[in-house]
């Protein structure tokens, strides 16, 4: 009985790489067991300015792990004096996560943009693993995908081609995944800015 | 509590049949189910109950002038093969490699700490570095206490080196089971490649096999393993220690034979 369900942001979230910086995306689906929670959740977290983190697994959960992240985010780069790296933020996602690993069930994919490096990917997986990859794609939306993904993909796309390939991945993982629906959400982030878009109806791909 | 509900345990706290029992001294007499995350957040950091991304087998064999290790590159997600691109061989320093299987979370955080253990070592320059049979021997001791507090690090480990002139090859799984052996293998390796490893070793017992020797052998056993392990995949890496030091290859694609598919 959905009651007794605990919330989840059964999901699908994506994030891809390009020259200059990432594109972001997610659904909006919320669920408690079958009854959607909320059809409008924003799953795209700012942990800093251009570092956004996608939350998938329990929603409480994620929100509060990212929320402890931003906080320590937000403390590093007033002592760094400069904007902190993505690869920051996603270690300290990933140590919190692999130090609860049992109590915690969360998958998420850390991406933004900083100075160093340009535009990156880090997935941290259940479990606590961290990697960077040229592209990711979590929650459990995911598994009807990865085909569509493996096929598609090309490295060294650009923006717009990008926030075609996320937005069609989430479009075709919220058809055929109960958990994932409502409208898509996606965030572009570069140097200049995070350019926020939501994609709704008719305007799915 | 609701009509039909199970009565409570026999006794409180203690251990129940077919249960995994957790001491009352870790904080949780039954460990909450994943994602309710209720009751006294007393678990011990980093526990590992289920492995998680996990990797497959990792296979080592000596040679005449050194031991060569070698495992494929993706990390699993129960079925799902989902990282493909993971590197599960680690260069611990110039006489170690060290290649695990098992949980590739736990893998990292072993890392972590092997690394900063040799930077610390580097920082003392005595000229010393750790030997093979000495990580082997941590490694071994590690893993048996954490196994011992019920918090293991689930990973079985290969360990290669060489190290005055004596070459190493050395086992140690999750529970602190430890030994060495001229060839090893994890996981489905230990049922698949191991016979056929042994069979090589044993073929000419006064000598151990050349380097290419060695290489074609680790090779056909890989393909072997991909052919018949369902969570393998077909790029891998091969990692050489000799007196000179420590070689990584890769990632290299296997070239999988399908031709008995034609005659079936």
């Amino acid at each position: 009985e959905w009651t007794a369900e605990p919330v989840s942001t059964g999901t699908t979230i994506m994030a891809v790489e390009f020259d200059g910086g990432v594109v972001i995306g997610a659904d909006s689906r919320t669920t408690t067991g079958a009854y959607i929670a909320n059809r409008v959740t924003d799953k795209l977290t700012p942990v800093h300015d251009r570092i956004f983190c996608c939350r998938s697994g329990s929603a409480a959960d994620t929100q509060a792990v990212a929320d402890a992240v931003a906080y320590q985010l937000a403390f590093h780069s007033v002592e760094l004096e400069e904007p902190p790296r993505v690869r920051t933020a996603a270690r300290l996602f990933q140590q919190s996560c692999y130090r609860y690993r049992e109590e915690l069930s969360a998958g998420i994919i850390v991406a933004g943009w900083d100075p160093r490096r340009g535009g990156q990917v880090y997935v941290v997986p259940m479990g606590g693993l961290l990697l960077r990859q040229p592209f990711a794609v979590g929650g459990s939306g995911s598994s009807y995908i990865y085909g569509f993904l493996d096929a598609t993909f090309q490295p060294g796309m650009s923006r717009s081609q990008c926030q075609e390939f996320v937005a069609r991945g989430l479009a075709l993982a919220m058809v055929r995944d109960g958990s994932s629906g409502g409208v898509i959400r996606l965030a572009a982030i570069t140097e200049e800015g995070v350019e926020r878009t939501v994609l709704a109806g008719s305007d799915l791909p | 509590m609701e009509v039909g509900a199970a009565p409570p345990p026999f006794w409180a706290g203690g251990p129940a049949p077919g249960q995994t029992y957790i001491p009352r001294a870790l904080g949780h007499t039954d460990i909450a189910p994943r994602g309710t995350g209720t009751g006294p957040a007393a678990l011990p950091a980093g526990l590992t109950l289920s492995p998680m991304v996990t990797g497959t087998s990792v296979l080592g064999l000596k040679f005449s002038g050194g031991v060569m290790l070698a495992a494929d590159t993706v990390g699993s997600f129960g079925s799902l093969a989902r990282f493909r691109g993971i590197s599960r061989l680690l260069k611990v320093n110039d006489s170690t490699v060290l290649g695990a299987s098992g949980d590739l979370a736990d893998f990292q955080h072993l890392r972590q700490l092997l690394e900063q253990m040799v930077i610390d070592e580097e920082l003392l320059g005595d000229g010393h570095s750790y030997s093979p049979r000495a990580l082997h021997s941590w490694l071994t001791r590690v893993l048996y206490n954490r196994r011992s507090k019920i918090n293991p690090l689930w990973n079985t480990v290969l360990i290669a080196g060489v190290y005055g002139g004596e070459s190493f090859l050395g086992y140690v799984d999750m529970l602190g089971v430890a030994y060495e052996a001229p060839s090893l293998a994890t996981g489905f390796g230990a049922y698949l490649a191991q016979p056929l490893l042994r069979a090589e070793l044993e073929r000419d017992r006064d000598r151990l096999p050349t380097r290419e020797e060695a290489r074609e052998l680790l090779e056909r056993c890989l393909k072997v393993l991909y052919y018949r392990d369902a969570r393998s995949f077909n790029r891998y890496e091969v990692a050489t220690v000799t007196e000179k030091g420590v070689e990584l290859e890769g990632p290299l694609t296997l070239e999988a034979n399908w031709d008995i598919a034609h005659v079936v």
